[in-house]
């Protein structure tokens, strides 16, 4: 797998997994052992999506009726 | 500013959902200092904030005090009495500018008490974790070496593990089955309130009582005919003395404040309405702990004191009280009747009795700092409910406190309201506002089967079970002689992914390489569903037998060990008998094992029955391999574990019907549980944040996680995300169980959606939500109200979300406190829509 920021390449278990923010998808949180960067990897396929910064969700918005609830 | 465009200030804020600088606006200059003067004291993700410091004093005055009466020949109770005496008469003490309400547990605001007598692996930690000890380090380092080397092997754990089953001790203290140590003055005490804050004796009444009982023991004890009647008189005696010892010194305690409120208004203070406040606090401190108090200046303080002293003594994780139903009749007096304060200065009065509470802090150790991450001990208080004649026990003080509450906007203390079919609008549209406004609480607990719930498991008596407080975050429990529950050791929680776990690993576990489970037979070589049950109920019981041993062991020898001789001292069952307050024999029980992760074992065992045996798509054989293999490599597999498997909290009978079969299963086990005061051990599912702080520590499950990953957010609450059914499937889900019998209590986690509860609308919407939830007969809810937007945008500029609070589980917390991990659980959470 290749990191989206530093290009750092190496296999997927080498990227340190973080965690799966919405278990019923196949995107998780691994970390790039070169530039600590967290990575959105879709572990379907094993590759890194992009980089995930603060407040960001790859995984898109909470279930329910999150729709509505605009500030 | 002038009033009016105050007023449309405020409104445009709460009209935005801002309701921090809402709040900032509504309340007084006074109240507005003492918010902002306030340091928090909640570890961030589990690491003490920047300022805060451990505080050494109180290491050092009882090791003082320990040295000096080495050679003494007073019996353990009499020389921790005279320690504690020791502390309180030589403790810092300061008031607060603008304050009306004094006293703190350390010596200074931004401190961190911590008590040494307690365990030396918790004096350990705070000599390896520096960044929180006070500069010069090398001073500070060489004080924390020379209390820790006093203690060692005098402390309680350090008395009481020696004793103990070696094998369950190592089990617990791996840290993967439980929560906790098995100590006596480390945990959730109750009070006996019927005894201590009912008006009808203060502090000096009570010695006064010991020294009656003394006397009569005394001359029983120096009878010219030697009799056996007379054996059990000396201990009584030296328990008496220990209870008087340690009244005596609060008294005093509480005269040096009236004398430090005096001085400074007499020679220092200048403003007349300050020197006015502080002759006000003298008086007061004056008459309580040692009399009853007259006003609601006067009851707040005495509870607060009540509370600090017992912190004195032991390490309070929990706050269980009742402030409306104790406090109530001085407010009436104060407010109602004499009309000696306005109702705003009662509010005031309440929302400085609120932060007084969220100030304070214990030291603790760092994983149980991750597992509370936020605040300081699960303080919830309890309000509402029915009076011990059983008619509606709402007063103006709820109203007040509910207010105060959306005032000071502080995260702990919670408040637990017990719902009932008699309360008044008025009050159940206050606890609306509360939610509304993003609170995270009160939570609804519904009253009439709870209270039914304390007769089936515990039985108490009716008069006494309605008189419950939430025990920590959860769990009832009366404020009686008998009924209350002197302490309740954390450790006594099951972390119960691991059952789930160890079907899949033969009882071994694979983070800390122990066996801690039953051997049950090599799960791969399973041919039907019935085998996995059979291995994951052997797997339950093992566990919580583990856990439920010790913490018995413990309190059978409390009262050799671990006297309190303080908390016997307020506590009619141990002025009247003469034994400490944590002997089993004066104590009707009230035991729980709490269950952490509890509905992972639900979603796991729907997921292998399904896949494995009723569609026959893969072996045990494949499902261990991949487990082993932390899901690594089969993706493919572990989605359509998740997403073919039917979740709990969908109103689906296939997995709802394993619940049940689960928890009665438990339940039936419970009763064969004993603790020493021979009552039951229920379960009761819930979790504060040990579903982070067991991320790392639960390997991969059958429901699809993967080591890592959050845990569900606890109780019966579904999987984030995995309830897609809408509310009132996740509520009929949860109404199959029976919340009488089948376990202690249920925490259900549920979010909504700001937008929907704003305006007009929501409180009818939200009342008929409410409805159903108590005629479907759950015994819990509480709320989350903060959209993902907010939330979101809290997690990009913390600095300017430093005010949002959020429901994490039996406690709310502020968004920015919280690991990333945790602020991406609640997010993920399923915002329900209500129906009108």
């Amino acid at each position: 797998m290749k990191c989206v920021e530093c290009k750092f390449e190496g296999p997927v278990d080498k990227f340190r997994y973080m965690y799966n923010a919405r278990i019923d998808a196949s995107l998780s949180i691994r970390q790039c052992p070169n530039c600590q960067a967290w990575l959105a990897v879709d572990e379907l396929n094993g590759t890194s999506k992009e980089k995930v910064g603060l407040g960001e969700a790859p995984w898109g918005k909470s279930a329910g009726i999150e729709g509505l609830a605009a500030d | 500013m002038a009033k009016a465009a105050v007023d449309n200030n405020i409104k445009e804020l709460e009209k935005k959902q801002q309701w921090w600088w809402a709040a900032e606006k509504k309340r007084s200059k006074r109240l507005d200092y003492l918010r902002k003067a306030m340091w928090k004291k909640g570890a961030i993700g589990g690491i003490y904030p920047a300022g805060l410091q451990v505080d050494l004093e109180q290491g050092i005055l009882h090791t003082q005090a320990g040295r000096a009466m080495e050679m003494a020949p007073d019996p353990w109770v009499v020389k921790y009495a005279k320690i504690f005496a020791h502390y309180l008469d030589n403790k810092t003490i300061f008031i607060t500018d603008n304050s009306q309400l004094v006293g703190y547990v350390g010596s200074l605001p931004h401190t961190i008490n911590w008590n040494p007598t307690v365990a030396t692996i918790l004096n350990a930690e705070v000599i390896t974790d520096t960044t929180a000890l006070p500069e010069p380090l090398d001073e500070s380092l060489k004080v924390i070496n020379d209390v820790i080397a006093y203690w060692s092997q005098k402390a309680d754990a350090d008395k009481l593990i020696p004793v103990a089953d070696i094998s369950d001790v190592t089990k617990i203290l791996s840290g993967t089955i439980g929560w906790g140590v098995p100590m006596p003055r480390g945990g959730y005490s109750g009070k006996d309130y019927e005894f201590i804050m009912t008006g009808k004796r203060g502090f000096a009444d009570v010695i006064a009582e010991l020294d009656e009982k003394i006397d009569k023991a005394d001359a029983q004890a120096h009878e010219p005919i030697a009799n056996l009647e007379q054996m059990p008189l000396y201990n009584k005696m030296l328990n008496w003395e220990g209870m008087k010892i340690t009244l005596e010194a609060c008294i005093r305690h509480g005269q040096r404040f009236a004398r430090l409120a005096r001085i400074i208004a007499e020679n220092f203070e200048t403003d007349n309405k300050r020197k006015e406040e502080l002759l006000q606090i003298a008086s007061c401190c004056e008459r309580v702990p040692a009399q009853t108090p007259r006003t609601l200046q006067e009851s707040l303080q005495y509870d607060l004191f009540i509370q600090l002293f017992s912190r004195a003594e032991a390490i309070e994780g929990a706050w269980p009280s009742r402030p409306d139903y104790y406090h109530g009749p001085y407010y009436d007096k104060d407010v109602n009747i004499d009309k000696r304060i306005t109702k705003e200065e009662a509010l005031d009065l309440v929302g400085e009795f609120l932060i007084r509470a969220a100030e304070v802090s214990q030291y603790k150790p760092k994983w149980l700092r991750e597992g509370l991450q936020g605040i300081e001990g699960t303080w919830v208080w309890t309000i509402g409910g029915v009076n011990q004649h059983g008619d509606d026990a709402c007063n103006d003080m709820t109203i007040a406190l509910l207010q105060a509450a959306r005032l000071v906007r502080v995260s702990n203390p919670t408040f637990g309201f017990r719902w009932h079919p008699r309360v008044k609008e008025e009050v159940l549209r206050e606890c609306f506002e509360c939610i509304r406004q993003g609170l995270g609480y009160p939570s609804m607990r519904n009253d009439p089967l709870l209270i039914a719930n304390s007769l089936h498991w515990h039985k108490h008596p009716i008069e006494e079970a309605r008189t419950w407080v939430h025990q920590a975050c959860m769990s009832p429990c009366p404020t009686t002689k008998r009924g209350f529950q002197s302490m309740r050791m954390a450790n006594a929680t099951a972390n119960c992914a691991k059952i789930i776990e160890y079907v899949f690993t033969s009882g071994f576990d694979p983070v800390v390489q122990m066996q801690i489970g039953a051997e049950t037979p090599d799960c791969a070589t399973f041919t039907s569903y019935d085998q996995v049950y059979d291995a994951w109920l052997l797997q339950m019981k093992t566990i919580f037998s583990t856990l439920v041993r010790i913490v018995n062991y413990s309190r059978f020898v409390a009262q050799i060990y671990t006297p309190r001789p303080f908390l016997s001292g307020i506590s009619e069952r141990s002025v009247e008998s003469g034994q400490d307050v944590n002997d089993p024999s004066i104590s009707q029980g009230n035991s729980w094992i709490t269950a952490f992760t509890w509905v992972e074992n639900i979603d796991s065992l729907a997921a292998i029955k399904k896949l494995v045996f009723d569609e026959k798509k893969y072996t045990m054989a494949q499902l261990k391999q991949a487990i082993t293999d932390d899901w690594q490599g089969h993706e493919e597999m572990r989605l359509d574990f998740v997403r073919n498997a039917p979740k709990w909290g969908n109103d689906d009978d296939y997995v709802d019907s394993i619940m049940l079969k689960c928890l009665r299963d438990c339940a039936a086990f419970s009763h064969k549980l004993q603790d020493p005061m021979g009552n039951t051990w229920p379960i009761l599912p819930e979790n504060v944040s040990g579903n982070i702080h067991y991320a790392n520590v639960v390997g991969a499950l059958p429901s699809g996680r993967r080591r890592g990953d959050a845990l569900y957010d606890g109780g019966i609450s579904p999987g984030p995300g995995l309830d897609k059914k809408g509310p009132t499937a996740v509520l009929k889900s949860c109404s199959k169980i029976d919340h009488i019998t089948d376990g202690r209590a249920f925490l259900l986690n549920q979010r909504l959606s700001p937008t929907q509860l704003a305006g007009e609308k929501g409180f009818p919407l939200w009342k008929a939500y409410m409805e159903t939830w108590y005629n479907l007969g759950l015994d819990h809810i509480q709320f989350n109200c903060v959209s993902d937007e907010t939330l979101r945008s809290a997690q990009r500029e913390p600095e300017k979300y430093q005010e949002v609070i959020v429901r994490v589980a039996g406690y709310s917390a502020h968004f920015v406190d919280i690991s990333r991990k945790t602020q991406d659980n609640i997010i993920q959470r399923t915002v329900q829509g209500l129906v009108a």
